[in-house]
């Protein structure tokens, strides 16, 4: 293994800088995925039927706290790779645990969304809107639980092994992952809930 | 500690609280939906780039030509797929 010292640890070695370009290939197709959703979603956000329409369901106060934790965990995550660049492991470990935790602190205002949707009468199969909107939702809630576990078994790593070209390239690649998902609410707070409380 | 928070990152993140509240007026003011819309794409792309570039590090290393290249090319999808159901599903187009 040719380690290169004079790039950052998760870009040291060849096999590094190719899983790091990889990964950028693959967020091109998430890209792609979840403009197949945004389609499908902008086509039936009027098929209401006779559920309920979006500014009918919507609530600003959840959206707004969702939409501040995660723009604050993609900040944090940031810093934890700015820590491990300059080396210092205790600083990553624990702005990786605060990406985490404000990680948690979303999905659970999520999950309060989702019940509270489902309870007013706004379930899966009440209309071709609710349909696409609890999807789309719910594809983004998704990877952000799987972001979760995924940090967590990083976070693990990093602490027994340290920062080694290894573990920096795979922290390196979930804080991509994690700016991917905040990028992608970013267009949900947009162009899902304030384009339907406009 | 300083070291911990670099300018780069820290002004980042303030610039898209910014950018947020932006998209905010949205709600909490009275505007056209024209006018809305056009607030909601620019700070909806603006912020996009933001984490890309700024958070993402895109753009730091040799591999950044393939890099954006792979981003544009999603991308142009992306809007192809969005633009191209509302024209044929909602808009709609008449041949002359």
């Amino acid at each position: 293994m040719k380690i290169d010292n004079s790039l950052p640890l998760e870009y040291s070695t060849e096999e590094n800088q190719t899983k790091i370009l990889g990964f950028w290939i693959f967020l091109g197709a998430e890209i792609m995925l979840f403009a197949t959703l945004f389609a499908s979603y902008f086509v039936l956000v009027d098929r209401t039927g006779s559920g309920p329409t979006g500014a009918e369901i919507f609530e600003i106060t959840p959206v707004l706290i969702e939409t501040i934790v995660l723009l604050t965990s993609s900040f944090t995550i940031g810093l934890a790779i700015h820590a491990m660049r300059i080396g210092n492991k205790k600083a990553m470990m624990a702005f990786l645990t605060t990406t985490l935790l404000l990680g948690a602190g979303f999905l659970g205002v999520e999950i309060y969304e989702f019940v509270h949707y489902v309870s007013i009468g706004a379930g899966l199969q009440t209309s071709a809107f609710t349909s696409i909107l609890l999807l789309t939702l719910g594809t983004h809630g998704a990877h952000v639980t799987f972001g979760l576990f995924w940090g967590l078994f990083i976070l693990m790593q990093v602490r027994k092994q340290g920062l080694t070209p290894e573990t920096a390239n795979k922290s390196f690649i979930f804080s991509l992952y994690w700016h991917f998902l905040d990028v992608v609410w970013i267009f949900i707070f947009s162009f899902v809930y304030l384009k339907g409380m406009m | 500690m300083k070291e911990l928070f670099p300018a780069k990152q820290v002004m980042g993140f303030v610039f898209s609280m910014i950018l947020t509240v932006t998209a905010l007026s949205v709600y909490f003011l009275e505007m056209s939906f024209t006018v809305g819309i056009t607030i909601l794409l620019v700070t909806a792309f603006i912020q996009a780039g933001l984490q890309l570039v700024v958070f993402m590090h895109a753009g730091e290393t040799k591999d950044k030509g393939a890099i954006y290249t792979n981003v544009y090319y999603g991308l142009i999808i992306a809007l192809a797929t969005v633009f191209g159901t509302l024209l044929t599903m909602i808009w709609g187009y008449q041949i002359p």
